[in-house]
Formats: structure tokens, sequence, C-alpha cells
């Protein structure tokens, strides 16, 4: 039930729920009771909050609620938390490409020093009669290609390291 | 000759708006479309819609060969250009005309004359009507410092071959003139291939009023009264009206028939607007002559009751105009608002997106001339202009109000616009009060944009409230539970 | 149905008193539960922080649904024991919800004793998860341990329903279908590993948790090899290449909002469905308990007036009214649920035993779980009773008790003594959930009763030997045991033991009530059927 809206660039944590009668939205401000009815026009709606009864037209785009209210446009941004939290990815593993299983390299396309950016092939590795383009898990230099191209590699070998990033 | 098939090549809210008087007149319609392009009101109006082509979608509506070859195979007898794109392109007329197709606009002499800003000044200056003070390189290249000079401070450097408000520099002090002029040659060579240069008198406060002429080719012309365009952004008029505030009657007779007087100076043939800078004391000099339709016509539409579009079309088939000056009048008060896809709070910078939501105002004296449908969508292929809002009132307070009221009431969801902006524009004391000048939105800006009411908890309730998937994970909790709330043993 | 007309005084001067003595009770209370709860040391929090950990409690708030219930138990689990520094014996249990959908929660408190596993700690958590399988509950773990507590695994490891039956318990939560989660966010080691493993769901936060039979040191002393513990059992080693974890979370708050995902998904079975009405508040102010319960455990009190502060609109169906008038049988709502309430006015006689046989087997039928608020010092002793039979009457409503079907809930509002706690529901009787209010006692007998049988042994003995003994010794032998057994009796005893599910404050009564009805409906209600009534 919580959710992060952003409005005019800053973002702010709430929650909703409703206490068997209403609905209330939990801020940091504090509690406000609210209700939004719809009306027959389209994407109208009223809403009742702060003890006043507002005319509202709104529409939803998929990242933000769009607000017609007193006379003004609004956009709010909806950030889930979930989503956001999920795309923290990272760590020491992006620093490595590791070999799945057993192979030979085909080819490679880079060489130690070069800048790559995040999904651009590094190289081209053969295995189980299958070729995989390897590419960089992050964007960066490219620090050592232990291998080239015609060479046999093991499971779980180093098949490219990248520089660790500064922070 | 008659015209029974027009093609409009031109797109958005002027090409809606040009095929609406053409249908009224029970001509054949049709208009260009590049493929990239969201449907629009005009491609629902007319009743052809030809796929124009190109590296990119302005470059298709810029290219000549293409456009002529679409009127010949379509049998359209006439082209409406529009504003912008080709409408004032000389070779264009020229092209239309070996095809034998009827260019709805001037000649392409008069367009080539008014397109060159140094020629047409001089043109005028000739002819005895008001020039700013100003000096001509091309004059003599040796002197230009000198009679620049001459011109007096504060002084204004515009590139010969420019536009736009593009490489002009003002010049308040002597000391400054010959580094700026440097500064000027560099910028015009880099943007326009040429580095001539011309210097003009600047204007301090000015404000920008045009007039709105048409003339039939053989030597009658009249005026539609005047407009006043100040409140600009960037050189970019955001907000029009007429009558304009400023002007006594006498003064409003004088700018008019020196504008007519121009325009018969080069017995111009149909719509064309004469723009004028305004100076505090009431002097007014030329600035230059646009030969085609513009943007803000319609508010000279709803004081004088005529279809401008239906003149031009008219004066296009050789009946020449409808009216004589003294069946002209100007009635009431009429602004224009130029509702553009853009975010004020973040410099204007162009907004895209889709269109979820639109409801456009109606009312009295209200008229939306719309480039956009609902549920269309919104690119940067083109400028972010959308539509037109324009409202007519028996004066200025009830125009504004009328204004007010009707961008206040223009909901446009999905796209960031400037209705608040020009709400706020509207709402401002000065603006009341009709006391501005070309700088009035750069001198507000802050207080412009300034932030309303917070009103961040109703946004957020109301965008709470209408998440049907957020609702449904609250209203998954058993009743028994919600009522106990957060109870703790 | 009729509401309980209160002859309650709230001015009487006896009210008054009372209601000084049960503020004074709670205040203790509630600063002893806000401790145990809170109150930690500076360096164990700042040691959470050094381990870029959250508390368990801030873990809860971030799994729990923002504005719901909690039922936490045994909060004062320990109290008594391991000189008091081991507060909730280092685990919060309890019932939340998440996802709109009641779940059991077991989650390690890492701020005490680094989360280790006490004797209390594994009866804490084996209670939980029993709760867990009787009402069909999802589990959701919160693992973050330092494992058993080797001073006294004697208490931990080896007996039958020691540490062994929480992983037994897990087993057979899944048998049942019922799905668990376990969030790990801190070591899973040895056994603890199996918590985790035994889970349909585990998510490891990158960083914090981890999971491995035999931690780095026990791997180096075992073959000597070195080994980290992100190597050994780390989030990224456990998600890739062992596939012993299901889900890597970056952080914590990513852990708890991927275990609410899960959840979400989760198919919502149909709940038993028992008769309800619309819910309706007390008609008397609950705060009028503190008044009503008498401020001596052995003044005597009418528990309708107790019962008045509890139901829905303090309306009442009394069955029986007449008959065996010293237990108090009738229907009543709790929160809208349909209950069938027995309590106890008095000592427990033959007729009211055989009043309350009938009166649960009505319940069992009708598929009404069963309430129980004792007060209850025993069955009635003597000639006339036993030749009554009242072993008999005292046998059949056990086998009532012991043999119904429907849920049941117990209160020990006052005494709890003998064989009255049995027939009443006492602990030993599967009750699903069973509360003590902060004034109740609970023991084979009461405390001066007991001392003074133990005394008089003593005193017999010592006379047998030729001692004749003056007051003041008596009183010396007397007064040891009597405050032991004050002790021993208290409600705080029971707690630190886990003899119950935690003290309430008379006022969180009826929600705790609600929510473990609404919790029990999870599971089914079989048909009711019997044993041997001897008649």
């Amino acid at each position: 039930m919580r959710r992060i809206f952003q409005i005019g660039g800053e973002e702010t944590e709430c929650w909703l729920a409703h206490d068997g009668s209403r609905f209330v939205l939990n801020t940091p401000e504090g509690v406000l009771p609210c209700r939004l009815d719809p009306t027959t026009s389209p994407g109208g709606f009223v809403l009742r909050a702060r003890g006043l009864v507002r005319d509202v037209r709104l529409a939803a785009g998929p990242e933000a609620t769009f607000v017609h209210m007193d006379g003004r446009t609004y956009e709010v941004g909806r950030v889930d938390p979930a989503e956001r939290l999920a795309g923290s990815d990272g760590g020491a593993s992006d620093d490595r490409l590791v070999a799945p299983m057993p192979g030979v390299v085909v080819s490679v396309a880079v060489k130690p020093g070069d800048i790559v950016a995040a999904g651009q092939p590094l190289l081209v590795i053969e295995s189980m009669k299958l070729e995989t383009t390897l590419a960089a898990p992050r964007d960066g230099v490219v620090a050592e290609i232990p291998f080239a191209a015609g060479d046999s590699f093991g499971l779980k070998d180093v098949l490219a390291q990248l520089a660790p990033e500064e922070d | 000759m008659t015209i029974s098939k027009l093609l409009v090549a031109n797109r958005g809210e002027i090409a809606a708006r040009v095929l609406r008087t053409a249908k009224a007149r029970g001509l054949e319609t049709a208009v260009l479309r590049h493929a990239s392009e969201q449907e629009g009101p005009a491609h629902v109006i007319a009743d052809e819609v030809v796929t124009i082509d190109g590296p990119t979608p302005v470059a298709a509506y810029l290219d000549i060969p293409q456009i002529v070859e679409v009127a010949k195979r379509i049998g359209a007898d006439a082209v409406h250009p529009g504003y912008g794109f080709l409408s004032e392109n000389a070779g264009f007329v020229a092209a239309l005309e070996k095809a034998g197709v009827t260019f709805v606009g001037p000649t392409s002499d008069v367009i080539d004359l008014m397109g060159d800003k140094v020629r047409a000044r001089a043109f005028v200056e000739e002819r005895g009507f008001p020039v700013a003070p100003s000096a001509i390189e091309d004059d003599g290249p040796a002197t230009f410092i000198e009679r620049a000079r001459a011109v007096g401070y504060p002084l204004l450097i515009k590139p010969s071959a420019g536009g736009g408000g593009k490489g002009m520099r003002v010049v308040r002090a002597d000391a400054a003139l010959e580094a700026e002029i440097e500064a000027a040659r560099r910028e015009g060579k880099r943007y326009f291939g040429d580095g001539r240069l011309f210097v003009e008198r600047y204007i301090e406060r000015p404000r920008h009023i045009e007039v709105q002429v048409m003339g039939d080719g053989k030597g009658n012309v009249v005026h539609f009264w005047e407009r006043e365009c100040s409140i600009q952004r960037r050189f970019q008029k955001i907000i029009e009206e007429t009558p304009s505030p400023a002007l006594s009657p006498e003064q409003r007779l004088d700018i008019c028939e020196t504008a007519a007087g121009i325009a018969r100076a080069v017995n111009y043939r149909g719509a064309g607007t004469v723009e004028f800078i305004y100076a505090q004391d009431g002097a007014f000099y030329f600035l230059e002559m646009n030969t085609r339709l513009q943007v803000e016509h319609p508010v000279t539409e709803m004081v004088t009751g005529f279809d401008l579009v239906a003149e031009q079309l008219r004066i296009a088939a050789g009946e020449g105009l409808s009216a004589a000056q003294a069946d002209i009048p100007q009635t009431g008060h009429s602004i224009e608002l130029r509702i553009c896809a853009e975010d004020a709070t973040a410099d204007f910078r162009p907004s895209i997106g889709n269109i979820l939501l639109l409801d456009e105002p109606r009312g009295e004296g209200v008229r939306v001339d719309s480039g956009i449908l609902d549920g269309g969508k919104v690119t940067t292929d083109f400028d972010p202009m959308l539509s037109k809002l324009i409202v007519h009132g028996s004066d200025r307070a009830q125009a504004i109000a009328r204004a007010r009221h009707a961008v206040q009431n223009y909901v446009i969801l999905g796209v960031t616009t400037n209705t608040g902006y020009l709400d706020a524009i509207l709402a401002h004391p000065d603006f009341a009060s009709g006391d501005v000048s070309t700088g009035f939105l750069a001198e507000q800006a802050d207080a412009l944009t300034a932030p309303g009411e917070n009103v961040d908890d109703l946004l957020m309730a109301v965008a709470a409230l209408s998440d049907e998937r957020l609702v449904a994970e609250v209203m998954q909790i058993s009743d028994m539970h919600r009522k106990m709330g957060g109870w703790r043993n | 149905m009729r509401r309980i007309e209160s002859q309650i005084d709230t001015n009487a001067p006896d009210y008054k008193a009372n209601f000084a003595a049960m503020s004074a009770r709670l205040k203790e209370f509630h600063t002893r539960q806000h401790a145990a709860r809170f109150e930690r040391p500076q360096r164990d929090n700042d040691r959470l922080a050094r381990q870029n950990k959250l508390g368990v409690r801030e873990r809860l708030k971030l799994l729990l649904d923002p504005g719901t219930p909690f039922l936490e138990f045994s909060t004062l689990a320990a109290c008594r024991e391991y000189d008091g520094a081991v507060p909730g014996a280092a685990v919060v249990t309890g019932i939340g919800i998440v996802q709109g959908r009641e779940v059991a929660i077991h989650a390690n408190d890492a701020s005490v004793k680094g989360g280790a596993w006490y004797p209390l700690t594994v009866k804490k958590i084996v209670r939980l998860l029993d709760v867990a399988l009787e009402n069909r509950l999802p589990v959701i773990h919160i693992c973050d341990s330092a494992g058993g507590f080797l001073p006294l695994q004697h208490g931990v490891f080896p007996d039958r329903y020691l540490g062994g039956r929480v992983f037994r318990n897990q087993v057979k939560l899944s048998q049942a279908n019922i799905p668990q989660i376990a969030v790990v966010g801190g070591h899973c080691t040895a056994g603890g590993a199996y918590v985790p493993t035994l889970s349909d769901y585990n998510i490891i936060i990158e960083g914090t948790g981890a999971i491995f039979l035999g931690g780095p040191p026990l791997v180096k002393a075992a073959t000597g090899e070195v080994v980290g513990v992100q190597e050994l059992g780390g989030a990224v080693m456990h998600t890739s290449v062992s596939g012993t974890g299901d889900y890597r979370a970056a952080t914590e708050q990513h852990a708890f909002s991927l275990a609410r995902e899960i959840v979400s998904q989760w198919k919502r079975m149909p709940k038993t469905i028992i008769e309800t009405a619309p819910c309706e508040e007390p008609y008397y102010d609950p705060k009028e308990l503190y008044g009503i319960i008498p401020k001596d455990r052995k003044t005597q009190f009418d528990m309708r007036e107790v019962l008045a502060r509890i139901v829905d609109g303090s309306r009442f169906h009394e069955y029986q009214p007449d008959y065996g008038t010293t237990l108090v049988c009738g229907f009543a709502h709790i929160w809208g649920y349909k209950v069938g309430i027995l309590a106890n006015n008095g000592v427990l006689f033959n007729d009211s035993s055989l009043k309350a046989a009938h009166f649960m087997q009505l319940c069992n039928q009708n598929r009404t779980p069963l309430v129980f608020f004792q007060n209850i010092t025993g069955y009635m002793v003597g000639r006339e009773y036993e030749e009554r039979g009242i072993a008999k009457d005292g046998a059949k409503m056990l086998m009532a008790q012991g043999g119904s079907v429907v849920p049941k809930f117990t209160v020990i509002a006052n005494a709890s003594y003998g064989a009255g706690n049995y027939g009443m529901c006492g602990r030993a009787w599967d009750a699903r959930t069973l509360f003590m209010w902060p004034q109740a006692e609970i023991g084979v007998m009461g405390a001066d009763q007991a001392a003074n049988t133990l005394a008089d042994v003593k005193i017999r003995q010592l006379q047998r030997e030729g001692k004749e003994l003056t007051d003041e010794e008596v009183a010396a032998i007397r007064e040891p045991v009597l405050e032991r057994y004050k002790r021993d009796v208290e409600a705080y005893t029971s707690t630190s033991e886990i003899w119950d599910d935690g003290i309430l404050d008379p006022v969180n009564t009826r929600n705790a009530l609600a929510m473990s009805i609404s919790a029990a409906l999870n599971a089914p209600i079989d048909d009711p059927h019997y044993g041997i009534f001897r008649l």
C-alpha cells in the first residue's frame, strides 16, 4: 500500500489505508481522509478532502497521473517502491564475465584499456555448438581479456575483467 | 478561374483551420501527412490524406518537388501553404506556377522582396514610410562602423540574412561596438552562412504591433486593423490581441493606413502582415512584412467578423476582395493564447507524451483551433504549439476574463503544457493594465513561474485513489483488520 | 439479543480502589513490555548498525501492511530467566497482516544476544509454529541468529519439543500445504540453515545473509579449509551456484518488498464460515474493567460485568441462566463473530459441570467457537458432592471440552487453580490462543493453601522429632514458602515460561480474541465427535 509520489521534482513516500468507512492517505505531514468518486465526464471525478469538494479531471499514464484541478494542471509521478528497489543491483560480480561452461573463444572485440558501454559486445564464445556473444555488464574500462580467439577455456574461467569502478 | 480542389501543404492546427473554410466553401480538400505523424483533426476533416516522405518529417514538408508532384497527381488546382514551411518560398511558388497549380498567396517577386530584410527595409524607407534609424553594411563596408555609430545608442546589430531573433546583439556603449560587430559577424557566418550585418536603433521597451492587410493583386488593398503581439518569449509570440491597448484611435488609423500603403506600394496580392516596432513615445517603425497568413490571424477574424482564409481563396480564384475598407469594423476585443507542449517551470523544455485526455473549453466567445486529438501523441518532430485558444469579449476586461476562464478549463492531460503560464500572464496586473513591452515576459519570468498554493497532499490523494491496483491492495485487507488499524497489544 | 444490564457503580469506593490498583499494575506491565520490545543497550544497536542490519521491529514495519494490527505473542517470555538479559527470548512472534493475508511471524531479534536460541527461544518458536499448524497460517521467518546458546544446549537440543521440533513443524506445515517464506537477514548456521531450506521460498540479503551447515571457524577446525562467509554461504553463491537461495536482495527494503510480492501471488484460500452479525462496540466502556477486576484476588466479582465490556453491544444470550449459576454460559458476538462463552462465577459444582458439558456440545453442533474466561479455584469438594458424582461430572465436562472440534480461546482472567484450569481449557487443552490478565494467577493450588500445606508437612515432621514450635518459628517456615509460591503463580512467571501466549491489558482482550478467531477460521472445523461420557 506504499507508494512514492513525485511532484515538482520532489519525492514523498506515503501509504493508503481504509479504516472501514473511508480512505485515509498517510504522508509524512499527517493523515488525510479522502474520497474520490467518478462523475459522468470523461476522466471526471469529485475529490472530497480537507473539508472541500473539488472537481477533478484525471488521466493515468504508465509512469504518472495527470490531474486537472481548480484550473491548474499537475503531473504526479508514481513510483512503486518495489520496482525501484528491484533495479538496485550490482557489486563486485559485475566486474567479471565468467564462463558458464567449457568452450572455445571465437572472437574478441576489445582490448585492455578500451572504454566500453553497458551491453557492448566484448567477445564471442562457442560451447555445445552454440555461439554466444558476451556483453559488458556495465559501463567501464576493460582491464583484461585472458583468452584469445581460438583458445579453449573451462567452467568458471574468467573471460573478461573490467577495471574496478571508482566511487 | 474557379478552384474546385484544394491541397493544404501543411499540418496541425493551421491545416485543420484552412480545411474547415475550404469545405464550407464547397471545395474538395486534401492534406499532406508524414508517415510517422499522429492522426490529427486535419486528417479527419480532409477528403483525402496524402502521405509524404522524407529523412525527417520536417524535411518532407519542405520537399518542393514531392509536394508539387502530389498536387498534380491528385488533381488539385490550388495549394494553400499555411504558415511556416514553404509559405514564403519563392521557389515553391515558381514550381507550382510551372505545374499549372494556383498558389494561394502573393506573387514570388513580392515574396522575394519582403523576404530579404535589407531590401524590404530599403524599399519601404525609399517610399517615405517610417523605419528605425539604421546603417546597412552593403552601402559602404568601409564606413559601416562610423555609420553604425551615427545610428545612436542603444543599437541592435542584426545579421542581414538572419531571422527568428538569432544572432542579434544589443550595444549600449560605444566602447563595446567594434567587439560586438566582430562577434555578430562570426555568428552570422555560423548560423546563416553570411557574415553581413546591419544595425538599427534599438527601441527600449518596444511594443510589437502589426497590421493585417489583404490585397487583390489588382491594386486594391484593405487593412483589417492591427494586432498587438508584445507578449513574446525569446522572440516567439505567446499571446496576441486586438485592438492594441496602447493606441489612440488616431494612432491606430495612422499605423493601419501606413501598412495598407506599404502593401499598395507592392501591389500586394493575398493576405499579409506588416510588423512595426512601436516606441514608448508613440513613434512606430517598419520592422518587416510577412507575406503569408499569420498564426494569430483569428483575433482579427473575431473582431472584424471576416474569414481571412475565405478571402484568400476568393483572391486566389480571381474574385477579388469581398469588402471595402469602410465595411471592416473592429468590434469588441479578442485575445489569442498559443497552447504549447512546454514545461514553463523547466525553462520551457519541449514536452512529449500521449494525450490521455483532451477537453477543449467551449462557451460564448470561445474558439479553439486545435491541432491535436484525444488519444494523440506529441513528439519533438514538429514545433511544440498544439493549438490556439481565441476568445472574444465586448471589451478587453471581458476578453481577459473569458480567456482566463477558458484556459483554466482547457484540459490537456498526458503532456505538460503552458496553460498555467498563460493564465499567470493574464492574471498579472501589468497585463491587465496593458502596460507591457516585448521584454515583459523576461522581466517578470520569476513572478510568472512562481508555484501556486501547495496542494501536494490533494494530488497524492487523487493519484492514490485513482490507482486501481493500489486501491485493490488496500481493500484486500479484511474489514475487521482495516477497522482495527495499527493496533498492538 | 439483550444487553447485559450493568450493576456497577463507577463512583463506589471499591470500584475506585480496584481501578487504582489495576492502573498501577498496568503501568508496571506496560513499562516492562515496552522495555522488552524496544529498549536495548546502545552497543547492541550500534553493532546492528555496523553490520548494516535493520532491527527486527523495523523489518516488521517493512513487511507488514501499514495500518494493520499485529497480535504479538509472549513479549515477556524469559522475563524471569537468564537474569532478565534475554528480553522476549530474543525472538518476536505473532500474527500479522501481509498483503491482506493473515500470517504467522517468526522473527529473530538480533539486538538480543545476536538472536541466539535459548531454551525459551526454542519454546517460543515451536509454539508459534504450532499456532501456524493448528490455524493453517502461512509463516514468514526472518532469520538472523547466532545459533544455539551453547551453555544451555541441553535445553535447546535433545528433547522431543526442543530445537528439532522447529524443523519438524516446518516439514509438517509444508506437508499440509501451508506456505512459508524465509528472509535471511543474518546467519543461518548449522540447524538454523534448515529454516530457509525447509521454507518454500527464501530471500537472502546480500552482504548480511548467509546459510551454511558449518561456518568458517568450524570449517577451518574440521578440515583446515579457509573460506570466507560470502563464498561459503553468501547470497551470491546460494542464488547463482548452489540454488539454495531463491532470491538475492540488494537491501533490506528490497528483501521485504520481494517477500510481500511473493505473498501477493498466493491464492487466498476460502475461510471457514461461522455465524456473524454486524459488528458493534461494547455498550459499556471497556476501561471500566479496571474497576471491576478486584484488587484482591480472593474477592468475588460477577463475570457478566466483565463480558459486558468485551462483547459486541454488551449483548449476551445466556444459556440455562438459573441452573449451575457458578458458571455463566451463553452466546455473544466479538467483532461480529458469534461465540459461545463459558465464564466462572465461583467454583464448579455438579450442576455447573453438566451445564458446561451440554453447552459445549451445543456449540460444537452449531460450529460456534468457544471462549473461556477463567476465574476458577477448583471443583467443589465434600461428601455431598462426591456422592453426587462430582468427579464424574468434572470428567464429562473434560470430555466435552477436550473433545471439542470448534476452535477454543482462553483468557485467564483471575484465578486458575487445579483441575478447574483443565475443565476451563487451560494450556494443555489446545486453546488456539491463551492469554493472561496482569493480576491473574495460575498454579495447582493457591499460594496460601500451598504454603500452608507444605509448612504443615514440615511442622508435623518437626513435631514427630519432638520439637514444639513457637509462632515465630512457624512463621519463619511458612513465610519463605509463601513468598516463593506467590511468585511462582504470578502471571509474569507464566508468561516468562511461555505457559501462555502473553499478558494482556484487559481492554485489549476484545481485539486479541477477534484476531485469534479470525486467524483460526483459516482451518476447517470438523464434525463433532466425542469419547465416552461417564454418565
